[in-house]
């Protein structure tokens, strides 16, 4: 009581003006200050951003293994054979069937449709031809055997080498000899048409048994050919630039007020917490946000799929591959087969690996994961975030990230879009 | 007459000889007691070792397990001197560390501190000594993995203030000089690299002949190189190439290279830090 009334309204009154140009002033200062470090990177930063960056995607790396991959006429044979779903035992499925061309080259499934449906959800072909293994497990080591293996997947194309040898000689002649050579004798009209070396189907297997080892050998080598030129046309697939390119290429320019506008605050935000952080980088680095190589990062397994053991199959499936690096089939030398040679063959630390996927587009082809686990990407960093410490691998340790940041990395993430570019 | 007699009397010899052959296979006096033990007779056939791994399986790392050992005659060895010795064979090596073995009575021997430092190839050694009698059984673990199951429970090593990133360096018990060159270089993320290597004994005489393995990781993470490099070449005049390094991660990496020659084995390590 006696307190209050001693109290001087004059002086209050002062001070509260006081507090009130204060707080005003603070927030012109903030404000100000936040326009311009908005685009305030470090130069590792900065470094990373350029890593990141499309213009760093170096040149089509070779591909020793396939002499044929930057033939334009294989390219060409190769796109037709990917849109064409003769190719196929009910001749309705095609590559394009679950790599549709206007969609990234990506359905939109956990699980993809051919013949059958599949264990693990189509990947996306974008940059594919930087890839050293191919598939979530890496049981390919080239893009030409990888294409081999969805034609004779009986869930997928359900096709055969046989029959693959047959199409290629009744409708393809001329343009597979303009890039191999004469097509070699084989008397398709008595050639047991379901037949391949696969011990899944008992018929086939004892069909392609029947052949002579001339035969075996002529059809390998057509359908082998016939990879190479898929090959060809797939390795053309490319990204785009993304709205996130631009940003880096304008901020390789020295005037900063253009770079107002291409990215907002939350997606500079997002990326800020992708490069520093969340530790996004340590997997997802490069030109295609993908280091190639494979983690198991705890993502749940589907409870209705038999357990997927990802790279811990891939790495005796790869190296005992009839079409490996190091097959007759290949054209490179050993010297050129470095992946296979210095493979890490440790099955017991890949175990529940799968390869890391690139980001590039990631926004335009939900369900995400091997087995489309999670239907968005707000899912997916629930996931990253809420995943127990005893399940969370080190180079996933990423500070504890708040609903905001989540939201932020989303945004980052969705700027990651461009129109795909490929051989038209 | 005769040859109805003929007939059971081979079969009968046949039994007879079957029962034999079966006592000669020995140790059948040997039993296994345990349901999930590992099952050995010694070399000489003195004892019999049942081994019951505490985790169920051996891992980098430290490990205990029980032994359970009994003479032919299935008594239990008690009073026993007991010793367990953890060796890599291909290596040639054990470990620093002494497995610390307690008699808990009735032929059961608690063996703790058995700490292997590396995945790949074991075997656990078990040496028996009772009175004067001596015998010993190996017990073999032929893909230990190198922790990277339980890499949330491993010690992980935090990134020290200042990493020493020159590329000579003196092996860790000072027996070589080691340097590299690498090419490409600068080292570049995902990319395969190969290193010349030079390897000098101490006092700069070129070292010969040197068996080497590579090895490297990630002292954050613990996960290792994605790749398995190997030395493919011996150059000459103490030079080497390693071919197949590769890393796939920003950050602070270490490169082992482990070198053997007459003079001794020793190991060099080479810090990297990528961006
Ligand atoms: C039935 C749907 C389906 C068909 C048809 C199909 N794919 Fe795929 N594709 C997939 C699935 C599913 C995966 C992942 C499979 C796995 O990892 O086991 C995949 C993976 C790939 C990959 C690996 C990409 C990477 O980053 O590793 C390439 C390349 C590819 N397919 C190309 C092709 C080509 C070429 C054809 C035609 C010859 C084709 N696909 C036919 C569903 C299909
Ligand atoms: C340890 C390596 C690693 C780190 C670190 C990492 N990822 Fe991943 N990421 C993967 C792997 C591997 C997959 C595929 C896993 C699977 O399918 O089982 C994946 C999948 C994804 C996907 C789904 C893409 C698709 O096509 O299915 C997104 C989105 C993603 N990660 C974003 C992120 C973000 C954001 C961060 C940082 C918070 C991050 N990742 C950190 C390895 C990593």
């Amino acid at each position: 009581m006696l307190y209050k009334k001693t109290i001087n309204y004059k002086g209050i009154s002062f001070i509260l003006l006081l507090f009130i140009a204060f707080f005003f002033l603070n927030s012109t200062v903030y404000a100000g200050t936040k326009e311009k470090n908005i685009h305030l990177w470090s130069e590792e930063e900065e470094e990373i951003l350029n890593s990141l960056w499309i213009g760093s995607l170096p040149p089509l790396p070779e591909s020793p293994s396939n002499r044929f991959a930057d033939n334009p006429k294989a390219i060409a044979l190769g796109k037709r054979v990917f849109f064409d779903s003769r190719f196929s035992g009910n001749l309705k499925v095609s590559c394009v069937t679950c790599h549709p061309e206007n969609m990234n080259f990506a359905d939109s499934l956990p699980l993809a449709h051919g013949m059958g449906t599949t264990r693990r959800r189509t990947m996306p072909l974008i940059g594919v031809a930087f890839q050293s293994w191919l598939f979530w497990d890496g049981r390919k080591d080239s893009l030409w055997s990888q294409a081999l293996g969805p034609i004779e997947s009986p869930v997928e194309h359900g096709f055969t080498r046989t029959q693959s040898a047959i199409v290629i000689i009744k409708y393809y002649k001329k343009e597979y000899e303009e890039v191999f050579g004469p097509l070699p004798e084989l008397d398709i009209e008595h050639l047991p048409k379901n037949a391949k070396p696969s011990s899944e189907e008992p018929a086939a297997f004892k069909a392609w048994l029947s052949l002579t080892d001339a035969q075996k050998e002529t059809i390998n080598r057509i359908y082998v050919n016939m990879g190479k030129a898929i090959a060809a046309f797939v390795r053309t697939i490319l990204p785009g630039p993304s709205r996130f390119d631009r940003y880096v290429e304008v901020l390789n320019k020295d005037d900063r007020t253009l770079l107002n506008g291409i990215l907002t605050e939350d997606e500079i935000k997002g990326l800020k917490l992708f490069i520093g952080r969340a530790k996004c980088i340590n997997c997802h680095n490069g030109p295609l946000f993908t280091d190639g190589n494979f983690h198991n990062i705890g993502v749940p397994q589907p409870p209705n799929l038999p357990p997927d053991l990802g790279r811990a199959e891939g790495i005796p499936l790869v190296l005992s591959d009839e079409f490996n690096c190091l097959s007759k089939y290949s054209d490179a030398k050993r010297d050129e087969c470095s992946e296979l040679r210095f493979m890490s063959t440790d099955t017991k630390r890949f175990r529940g690996a799968f390869k890391t996927p690139t980001l590039r587009n990631v926004a335009e082809r939900a369900p995400y994961m091997h087995a489309g686990q999670f239907s968005s990407l707000h899912e997916v960093l629930h996931f990253y975030r809420d995943l127990p410490p005893e399940k969370r691998l080190p180079e996933l340790a990423h500070g504890e990230l708040t609903d905001e940041e989540l939201r932020q990395l989303e945004a980052f993430l969705r700027s990651l879009s461009g129109a795909p570019i490929y051989a038209k | 007459m005769k040859r109805c007699l003929t007939i059971p009397i081979i079969v009968l010899f046949l039994l007879a000889l079957s029962s034999v052959v079966h006592a000669d296979e020995g140790h059948s006096k040997f039993t296994k007691h345990f349901q999930k033990s590992l099952f050995k007779i010694t070399q000489k056939g003195l004892f019999s070792v049942e081994m019951i791994v505490k985790e169920g399986e051996l891992k980098v790392g430290k490990n205990e397990i029980d032994l359970i050992i009994h003479d032919s005659n299935d008594r239990d060895v008690v009073d026993a001197k007991v010793e367990v010795i953890p060796w890599m064979p291909e290596m040639g090596h054990g470990v620093p560390e002494k497995p610390v073995i307690e008699e808990k009575g009735g032929g059961l021997y608690r063996v703790k501190n058995i700490v292997l430092i590396m995945g790949g190839n074991w075997e656990l050694r078990v040496r028996i000594k009772k009175d004067d009698q001596e015998d010993m059984a190996g017990f073999n673990f032929p893909n230990i993995i190198g922790g990277q199951m339980h890499r949330h429970q491993m010690k992980l090593t935090p990134k020290p203030s200042e990493i020493d990133l020159s590329t000579v360096h003196l092996s860790s018990r000072k027996i070589y000089r080691v340097s590299y060159e690498s090419s490409p270089s600068p080292i570049k993320l995902n990319k395969f690299h190969t290193w010349k290597i030079k390897i000098e004994t101490s006092d700069g005489k070129p070292v010969l002949g040197a068996k080497i393995t590579v090895s490297g990781d990630m002292p954050e993470h613990g996960h290792g190189l994605p790749t398995e490099p190997a030395m493919t070449k011996e150059l000459g005049n103490g030079y080497y190439l390693i071919e197949g390094i590769k890393f796939n991660m920003p950050g602070w990496w270490i490169v082992n290279i482990d070198i053997k020659t007459s003079s001794g084995r020793d190991t060099v390590t080479f810090n990297l830090y990528l961006k």
